[in-house]
């Protein structure tokens, strides 16, 4: 008798301690969720808080410095007007030092303008970014607006993790976008993002002073492939490299886009995204122009640093570097004794044609998250650094060294009369020679890139092109089926 | 008396009880429920998720790259384990033979990598293997060898993360080790230099019948803490190159922060669980614990 009664007893003592912890945690749960928009926001700021800093444990004082600021900002905004001020949450990813500096005092110099409204910014190291987003997606703690590529909004949109702005922005801010630009954040007939900048993903830079020493000439850089590879054979020498570009399958991923698009006419999958589009000559050449490259002994064998950084080139470890329009900032701003040994160029193409593409166009904006409590005061911000006074846009454009092309006419048309945009040979160059032939980035799943470029980085480590190739068109078909892709695409659906 | 005793005592055992049953309820019983209700949906934040039955698991299970990482683990633990225990037995074994203080001296040093995080190790080995100018290839250009790109190649990748694995764990398996040799009674092998027994007899018929309990727990440990590693691939090489890193882990956080959807990785990491609990299991029956001979 005594034994079972206990165990009875441990048995229902058990259910009850689980049924009360239970009852206990969503009531937890649905009184976070339901809270007054006040107590809501100020526990994602603590929590957000925290893991920022311990996120960037590894990272840049700058970050932190962010943090500090923003709680200074945070407290005093608390004591100035506790109840009227409504504050809103901005995530920006961390980019060049510089755009960091303009991101936090354009976000102060809107704080002190006004009483209404306090944007309060942090910045997320992008390897930490997309986990940092789920998480916060997760608990319902999301920020109300963040940075967002280009090649994210479409599909962002239709699964409403990000709102239509047609309604809490004037319409007159959208009118300003060059036409191709409005395609980039609209999905239908309603825009889902406001555009910061665009940028070409290839542009080469070359050594002038090693072309002279290789006796090529300087003002005639290479524009096909071929071309491109031998005179890489021929600027190899012990410590420097003939070239470098994206040679891991993540950076080749994004980075051979522009590539695969004038070689082939087309990406990797049709239209309608029914099936893989790439078992033809044009991603036959891709794959083979990546593979001879490394093979030729002109590459280091492991990358120097990923495509977005250029530094190794600053450095003087490479003689041709492959890299976005960025890396003019970034040559300016930390190698400013390298600049005039550099030349521009744009990306090779595989015949040599200057008008094939070779480069896609991508970017930035910012979005309003789809849960956002206080959409209209954080598009109000949106309006304010984006698609208010030109001035903000050129201060911009100014710190990234006119490395970045804005997206809108007045801006453009304001900076004609800055004789440092104006004047700027490289920027010319790349307005009139890249931009015109690049394309917009894909906006379908990231998986089918990486299956792309996971065929090209096989075939430069040794496996047959055609077996790379043909992989690649089974893994991409195998992730429709699996996904259900057919006939998603939010852009055509419309 | 005696009954009332009894449950008095049950009273006060609940009790005592009661906080780590909440604690367990609240952090692992729950979340685990919750976590197998949400496999079977498409779960998504901003709209109303999806129930999908099996899908997820299904779309798991065909997934070459779960496999492939899978596969990846379980060739990386089998790097790591055995090496580990076999450097920490002699580490040991030699640390047993000193004198106390030289001991407490090599003791404190072998500690220094456990308390070291791998995000801290995985950032130093990637600067010894770096490309050009790091510290392997340096070595390496004393022999006149070209320089290796170690974290490139597909063949030297896994075993280059391996490294660090094992330098990481093995301060702590080594004084595990050691408080097992310490525990074996020296009068048996007292008895066995009576018998005229070499070193080598010692070893395989005295210290490793009786470590064997031991070894079976840093086995299982260091199985789970090795497959369930990622940090050291997610720093050192991103998984790659071509996925010859992508360990299950590893696997499941870039689906966690790639996908639309979190179904996915739940999916997965439920599969990873049973995975996991499938090989602890046969590594248990086939080592079988038993209680020492001497008790």
């Amino acid at each position: 008798m005594q034994p079972k009664q206990g165990k009875m007893k441990i048995s229902t003592a058990l259910l009850s301690v689980m049924l009360v912890s239970s009852i206990a945690l969503t009531a937890c749960g649905s009184n976070g969720n339901d809270s007054s928009n006040t107590s809501n926001s100020t526990n994602s700021k603590n929590t957000s808080n925290s893991t920022n800093s311990t996120d960037n444990s590894g990272n840049t004082s700058t970050d932190t410095s962010s943090t500090n600021a923003n709680a200074a900002a945070n407290n005093s905004g608390n004591a100035a007007a506790p109840a009227e001020k409504v504050t809103v949450e901005f995530w920006a990813n961390k980019f060049e030092a510089t755009t960091d500096a303009w991101f936090k005092k354009w976000v102060d110099s809107f704080n002190k303008s006004q009483d209404q409204i306090e944007v309060k910014l942090q910045i997320v190291p992008g390897d930490a970014w997309a986990q940092k987003l789920k998480a916060a997606q997760a608990a319902g703690k999301a920020p109300d607006f963040y940075t967002m590529n280009y090649g994210a909004i479409a599909n962002a949109a239709k699964l409403e993790q990000i709102q239509p702005l047609n309604d809490i922005m004037d319409g007159a801010t959208f009118d300003d976008l060059y036409d191709n630009i409005k395609d980039f954040v609209s999905v239908g007939d309603k825009y889902y993002a406001y555009p910061m900048l665009v940028e070409p993903s290839a542009v080469l830079y070359y050594r002038k002073d090693l072309y002279t020493a290789a006796g090529l000439d300087p003002e005639k850089p290479p524009t096909t492939w071929q071309e491109l590879i031998d005179n890489g054979k021929k600027l190899t020498q012990k410590g420097i490299f003939g070239l470098a570009t994206g040679q891991t399958a993540g950076d080749l991923g994004w980075s051979s886009w522009g590539l695969q698009y004038g070689a082939a006419g087309h990406l990797a999958l049709t239209d309608d995204w029914s099936k893989a589009d790439i078992n033809n000559d044009g991603y036959r050449a891709v794959i083979n122009f990546y593979a001879d490259a490394f093979k030729a002994g002109i590459m280091p064998k492991q990358a120097l640093a990923g495509y977005a950084d250029a530094s190794p080139f600053g450095q003087g470890k490479v003689a041709q570097e492959i890299s976005g329009s960025w890396a003019i900032g970034q040559y300016r701003n930390d190698f400013k004794n390298m600049l005039d040994k550099i030349g521009v160029a744009p990306m090779p193409s595989q015949n040599g044609d200057p008008s094939t593409t070779t480069a896609t166009l991508g970017g930035w904006s910012l979005v309003v998250d789809g849960k956002s409590k206080h959409p209209k005061e954080s598009a109000a911000f949106i309006s304010y650094l984006l698609g208010g006074d030109p001035n903000v846009m050129i201060d911009f454009f100014k710190t990234a060294q006119f490395s970045k092309f804005s997206p809108r006419k007045s801006v453009d048309e304001a900076m004609k009369a800055d004789p440092a945009a104006s004047q700027d040979p490289w920027r010319a160059l790349i307005a009139e020679k890249v931009i015109p032939f690049s394309k917009a980035e894909p906006i379908y799943p990231w998986d089918v890139s990486m299956a792309v470029s996971t065929a090209i980085e096989s075939a430069m480590k040794g496996t047959d092109p055609e077996k790379a190739l043909a992989k690649a068109e089974k893994d991409i078909n195998d992730f429709i089926a699996k996904s259900k892709l057919a006939g998603t695409n939010p852009k055509q659906a419309q | 008396m005696f009954k009332r005793n009894y449950r008095q005592d049950n009273g006060v055992a609940y009790l005592l009880l009661a906080p780590i049953v909440i604690l367990l309820t609240i952090f692992v019983v729950i979340p685990f429920i919750y976590s197998l209700k949400v496999s079977f949906y498409n779960w998504s934040f901003y709209q109303p998720s999806v129930f999908v039955g099996f899908d997820n698991f299904k779309f798991v299970l065909e997934d070459d790259l779960f496999m492939n990482a899978l596969w990846v683990g379980i060739k990386f633990t089998l790097m790591v384990v055995p090496a580990s225990l076999v450097v920490s037995f002699l580490f040991a074994n030699i640390i047993k033979g000193m004198r106390s203080k030289g001991a407490s001296f090599v003791k404190t040093s072998i500690y220094i990598p456990t308390i070291i995080s791998g995000i801290v190790a995985s950032i130093i080995f990637v600067f010894i293997y770096d490309y050009m100018g790091g510290l392997a290839n340096y070595v390496l250009g004393w022999f006149g060898s070209e320089p290796r790109a170690w974290l490139a190649d597909v063949k030297t990748a896994l075993p280059s993360i391996a490294l660090p694995a094992i330098w990481l764990g093995f301060g702590l398996t080594t004084l595990i080790m050691l408080a097992g040799l310490h525990d074996i009674p020296e009068s048996y092998y007292e008895a066995a230099d009576l018998e005229g027994a070499g070193p080598w007899q010692k070893m395989w018929f005295i210290t490793v019948p009786l470590m064997k309990n031991i070894i079976l727990y840093l086995t299982v440990t260091g199985f789970t803490a090795s497959i369930s590693q990622y940090e050291l691939s997610l720093v050192m090489t991103g998984g790659g190159p071509l996925d010859t890193t992508t360990t299950p882990n590893l696997y499941i956080l870039n689906h966690f922060r790639n996908d639309v959807m979190v179904g996915n990785s739940i999916a997965a990491s439920l599969l990873l669980f049973v995975v996991l609990g499938g090989i602890s299991a046969i590594i248990f029956k086939v080592l079988n614990s038993e209680k020492a001979i001497d008790g």
